[in-house]
């Protein structure tokens, strides 16, 4: 092989390599990206099945309601509309009526939105960060920015 | 003198920083060899790992000569390339042979340049130095570790010999109610609230039970719970408020803690009751309406702070909106002016952090938050009520 | 005092860190001797001066010296004598400070053993180092001063935050800041080489073990920050594709990339313009990890106390470094001569196909890292790009490489015979099968992709072990003599043995935990009992333990394997007085090399809790295999091949070689 063709081959290893990465990363960017929601972008639309959404607000007061197997509902609300939740597992540390939460999952037919996982802020100065966006967007919420 | 030895200290670090440059760029010439060289350096000791490689058998007869072939092409290249830039530094006529820096290193022209380089160095250095240091440092406060503040200082120095005396007075009488009573403002002051908690217990004990005693029993508890108020506080200021109904700290303490509880309703209607009495100004005012706030009633107007008046308002709510941004800025300026200036009350200053928190001006707000911190340190509810402040907006730490 | 004498000798060695920026680059590009010579004790004489403010602010957290602002905001005097140590660097403004005092220790370090680069070169590269230090000083005095003063000081600090309160946590951040920054000197290697024209032998040999020890500490660090996440968070999780985790993964690929690419380019001359450049990306990519973590930009449990005023600082020094050396690149690379040839199937071959593949899946992390930032601020919609994201892109690029890692070592320079270089990997391969098919017999048919991705593993400790024992022959030479070589071995053959070896090790722990872990949540009472793989564990009830500044509610599990008590565990619900902040500590059992992990959720008040437990077989293998990786390094950079002497430079008369 001449130096050219063994540069050529090698620019063509390596544009396969990037044609496959390429794809690879608009496929998943395509189908495995999570759209975070408020519960006023939830309630009344129709969510294609299985569709993951990361839905965040407030958890309402008085909703937390606790079953066994580690079973628990509750309610986001950004304060114009109200999406009951169903998760099994352990909560985060700072879960608590009235705070700040994200939750991933998806609606289901039940009305239900069935989450497996839930996050809540990290510390007293977290409120996750799109959370405190939707809530300002809704004038709740006036941290310092 | 510390002073002095501060700037001893400053004017030795200075030295030492100007003759690390200094030194370098007076000291004559040294000559280095030129970049080939080192190659033809790396090459000889790759030579030498493939003759250690074929000892040991690591590689084949056939591939440590190409290799060897290929490094020796190198090797040579780069000598000739050092001995090329050897030669070009002969003909310039230097006695360092290796040196590789094609220029006229003992001219007049470079020495002036060096000199004046030197002598930018000296006067550059050290003004820089102090000139930042100047504007950043704060040269005249000394280090206070903890420890040492606690025992050395000299008010501290007095009041712990006081407390130690009265403390050695009370270990052999310990029925003195009178000295538990003087002691237990003294702990509360020196942040021993433990201690005062005992102290105020013995005083009620002997003495007698009375609405100060109670209520600063109480607000001693709240205070080692950091800001709850525990069962056992409430009674006291249960007591308290049965020994004196129109006293105004029991009360606010024990709707603090209606509100701690969750029983809104109840708070709420405890919060009123003490606001309709505010004849305007107290302190507590502001707190009042600040935990109302937090409970979500309605808040009554304050006519009692000075603060932006009806038309005022009312101007502000015509305005557009990056005009009232730059109204309330303007206000907000000058409370902070008048509070660095003179001084104000915890609630002046939370009144401010509010403001810049609504503004989203979070770096000035931590930074007021510190100045406030400050201000009031002598003050520990009012610390306590700035942290609690800074805590709810998210500024905690 | 001492605090005034840190904050002055921070400005001096700012100071000096412009006198750096400038006179010795200008030396090493007209030849001034005397100014390159300004390099080596400037150098040294800023990490003195950094070293001193370092030990200002040290002596200040451990007396509690509340007169200075720093302090006051992040300790308090009741905290562990330990913690208020750590909390130097448990904050915005220290970790900052201990960020320079890393950048100024590497360049002091080759300022000291860099004897035998070019003259020109050190000078340079020094010359480099200092402007970042120069633009890193600016950004801690400006913004993010350690050194302001309270007067009157108040009487008490205001805490740490209790999730940083951890011994893990306070080595991490050094771990990993000795890797982010220590590539900072390879960036400056390259930016010299790239002003001066010129990238030869010298230039080659030199990088590498800079980027050697850089690497090393960046992945303690890593696997460091993994393990903390894993047993303090207490989600179970050891990876969670977090952009804070990922701002050190991207650096860590470039990174190792540059390690490989640096071989091909000391040892045959080839790759010179991709080495430069990769070196440029390492620690651009360190630049942003920074960035991202510091400006606030992401908010998770890493961000520190966030002003807009740093972001937009750091964002200035990463685009002028960034597109500062990107530009001096794209001007001066054509400059550098190409080097040896080679076909396509050789040790060079396969050392390109591992860049192509590192440097592509780096490219995939920071597309799903800065993907949903981007959408946002163009004002689309809001998304986060998650676990299935990476599984996806990162996951198939890498399966390549792990197929492909035995054969590099084994194939000869220039052109290699993939043919005779298979045949010494049989062994390998059978290893590789056998264990696939056990595990696929073990685990049911239908776990099959996780049976392959535990032979790949198996098919990389082989492989790589296949390599180092074929270099001691023992067929040929017999036992002792064939033990007697592979101890012989030079370091840098063990050490890229070993480092392949902790990639197959972690590729076994993460395949084993992933896909045989098993996982229960469930509602317990006390004398209850719940059973994850063979572990029975029987609750015996919770208590109540007042820690130093915590509340603990322990609860006490025996852990039972075919009904005979092997260990007890007590996991915590922590709740942090002052703060009033509750964290989780797990309880963490290992047995071999698997674990079971117990965190306590939600309390019951009859006496229950909701739990939940983890079996996660083989998990400790994860960080062995790191611990491996960075040994494997530590072998290489002691390997005495790196020991080269420096020409002398007047008498010496070259003489050509054979």
């Amino acid at each position: 092989m001449t130096r050219k063709q063994r540069r050529l081959s090698m620019i063509a290893a390596a544009g396969g390599v990037l044609a496959v990465a390429v794809g690879l990363i608009l496929f998943a960017l395509n189908d495995q990206i999570v759209f975070f929601q408020s519960p006023s972008d939830i309630v009344g639309k129709t969510h294609p099945d299985g569709q993951r959404i990361r839905l965040g607000g407030l958890v309402a007061d008085g909703t937390v309601e606790r079953r066994d197997g580690a079973e628990v509902r509750f309610s986001v609300t950004d304060t114009e509309e109200t999406v009951q939740v169903v998760y099994v597992g352990l909560l985060p540390d700072l879960f608590r009526e009235g705070q700040g939460v994200v939750a991933e999952g998806v609606m289901k037919p039940d009305g239900w939105f069935h989450a497996d996982s839930v996050l809540a802020k990290h510390d007293e100065n977290y409120m996750p960060k799109e959370v405190a966006e939707a809530l300002k967007g809704k004038g709740v919420w006036q941290g310092e920015e | 003198m510390p002073g002095m030895t501060l700037w001893i200290a400053f004017a030795l670090l200075t030295v030492a920083a100007a003759l690390a440059v200094l030194v370098p760029l007076a000291r004559g010439r040294r000559g280095h060899a030129p970049a080939a060289a080192h190659d033809a350096e790396v090459y000889r000791a790759q030579l030498d790992e493939i003759e250690r490689d074929l000892d040991r058998g690591l590689v084949s007869e056939e591939a440590a000569t190409a290799a060897r072939t290929e490094i020796a092409r190198r090797l040579l290249a780069a000598s000739r390339e050092a001995e090329a830039s050897g030669a070009a530094d002969a003909a310039t006529g230097t006695k360092d042979k290796a040196d590789a820096a094609a220029s006229l290193p003992g001219s007049p022209a470079r020495r002036g340049a060096s000199g004046l380089l030197q002598v930018a160095v000296v006067i550059a250095i050290p003004a820089a130095a102090l000139f930042t240091y100047l504007a950043l440092g704060s040269p005249d406060l000394a280090d206070q570790p903890l420890s040492a503040r606690l025992e050395d200082t000299q008010q501290n120095r007095s009041m712990a010999a006081l407390v130690a005396k009265v403390e050695q007075h009370l270990a052999d009488n310990p029925n003195d109610g009178r000295g538990w009573d003087v002691l237990a403002p003294v702990y509360m002051r020196l942040g021993r609230t433990g201690d005062a908690v005992v102290a105020y217990r013995n005083a009620i004990r002997l003495v007698g039970s009375d609405e100060r005693r109670e209520t600063d029993l109480g607000e001693a508890l709240v205070i080692l719970a950091e800001g709850i108020v525990t069962a056992e506080a409430r009674a006291a200021f249960d007591r308290a408020v049965a020994l004196d109904p129109k006293a105004v700290k029991p009360r606010f303490f024990l709707a603090l803690a209606l509100g701690q509880e969750n029983r809104k309703d109840e708070a709420i209607t405890a919060w009123k009751a003490l606001l309709a009495e505010a004849k305007g100004g107290e302190a507590w005012v502001e707190a009042v309406r600040m935990e109302m706030a937090k409970l979500g009633a309605e808040v009554p107007p304050s006519p009692a702070l000075p603060g932006p008046d009806r038309e005022a308002m009312a101007a502000a709510a015509e305005m557009s909106a990056s005009d009232r941004a730059e109204m309330i800025r303007g206000m907000v300026d000058q409370l902070d002016t008048r509070l660095s200036a003179e001084g104000g009350t915890a609630e002046e200053w939370m009144r401010l952090m509010r403001a810049l928190a609504v503004m989203g001006d979070g770096p000035r707000l931590r930074e007021v938050k510190d100045r406030a911190l400050v201000a009031l340190k002598d003050d520990p509810v009012a610390q306590a009520k700035l942290r609690g402040l800074a805590e709810e907006l998210g500024i905690g730490s | 005092m001492i605090v005034e004498i840190g904050h002055y000798a921070l400005i001096l060695a700012l100071i000096l860190s412009l006198v750096q920026s400038v006179l010795p680059v200008w030396g090493a590009v007209t030849g001034n001797d005397r100014m390159m010579a300004v390099a080596p004790p400037v150098s040294g004489m800023m990490f003195l001066f950094v070293g001193i403010s370092f030990a200002a602010l040290t002596m200040a957290y451990a007396t509690s010296d509340f007169s200075v602002l720093n302090v006051v905001e992040n300790s308090h005097s009741a905290k562990p004598f330990l913690y208020k140590l750590t909390g130097v660097w448990g904050n915005h403004e220290g970790s900052m400070l201990l960020w320079v005092l890393i950048l100024v220790l590497f360049g002091a370090l080759v300022a000291a053993f860099g004897r035998n680069i070019p003259t020109e070169l050190r000078a340079a590269t020094l010359g480099v180092q200092g402007m970042v230090s120069f633009a890193f000083l600016l950004f801690l005095l400006v913004t993010s001063n350690p050194f302001l003063r309270l007067s009157p000081a108040p009487m008490e600090g205001n805490d740490l935050n209790p999730i940083l309160q951890d011994v893990g946590l306070a080595i991490h951040p050094p771990l990993l800041y000795v890797g982010y920054v220590g590539f900072s000197i390879t960036f400056s290697f390259a930016a010299a080489a790239l002003i001066l024209g010129r990238v030869d032998a010298a230039w080659a040999r030199w990088v590498r073990p800079w980027t050697l020890l850089a690497w090393m500490f960046l992945t303690l660090g890593i696997a460091m920050g993994s393990y903390w996440a894993y047993y303090e968070l207490g989600w179970g999780g050891y990876w969670f594709w977090d952009p804070v985790e990922n701002a050190s993964l991207m650096p860590w690929l470039s990174g190792t990339a540059l390690l490989h690419s640096a071989i091909v380019l000391e040892k045959r001359g080839a790759l010179k313009v991709w080495t430069v450049l990769l070196a440029i990306l390492t620690f651009s990519l360190s630049l942003l990890g920074t960035f991202l973590v510091r400006s606030g930009v992401l908010t998770s449990v890493h961000a520190f106390a966030t002003d807009p005023m740093r972001g937009t600082f750091i964002l200035g020094i990463l685009t002028i470094f960034v597109g500062g050396s990107l530009a001096l690149y794209a001007w001066r690379a054509p400059l550098l001569k190409q080097g040896g040839l080679f076909a396509p199937v050789s040790r060079e071959g396969a050392l390109v196909l591992n860049n192509l593949l590192l440097t592509v899946s780096a490219v995939a992390v920071f597309v799903g890292t800065l993907y949903p930032l981007a959408l946002e601020v163009v004002g689309g919609e809001k998304i986060s790009v998650g676990p299935p994201f990476f599984n996806l892109t990162f996951g198939p690029l890498m399966v390549p490489l792990l197929i492909a890692m035995p054969f590099g070592p084994l194939l000869a320079w220039k052109r290699g015979d993939l043919y005779a270089v298979s045949q010494r990997l049989y062994a390998a391969l059978g290893l590789a099968l056998a264990a696939t098919l056990l595990v696929a017999w073990l685990q049911g048919v239908d776990r099959i992709l996780a049976a392959l991705g535990f032979g790949l593993g198996i098919w990389v400790i082989a492989g790589a072990a296949a390599e180092i024992l074929s270099r001691a022959r023992f067929a040929q030479v017999g036992l002792s003599t064939g033990l007697r070589r592979l101890v012989g071995l030079p370091g840098a053959a063990w050490g890229a043995a070993l480092g392949h070896i902790g990639i197959g090790v972690t590729v076994l722990g993460l395949v084993a935990a992933t896909a045989f872990q098993v996982e229960k949540v469930v509602t317990i009472r006390p004398g209850e009992s719940v059973t994850v793989a063979d572990n029975t564990l029987t609750f015996g009830g919770l208590a109540r333990r007042t820690g130093p500044n915590y509340i603990d509610d322990v609860g006490h599990f025996d852990i039972l394997k075919g009904g005979v008590k092997v260990a007890e565990t007590d996991p915590a619900k922590r709740l942090y007085t002052a703060r009033k902040m509750p964290t989780t500590e797990a309880g963490i059992v290992t047995f071999g090399f698997s674990q079971v992990y117990v965190s306590i959720g939600e309390v019951h008040d009859d006496g229950g809790a909701d739990i939940r437990v983890y079996h996660k077989p083989l998990v400790t293998l994860i960080w062995l295999g790191c611990l491996v990786m960075a040994f494997g390094g530590a072998l290489s950079l002691f390997d005495r091949r790196l020991r080269v002497g420096a020409p002398k430079p007047a008498r010496q008369r070259m003489v050509p070689a054979e």
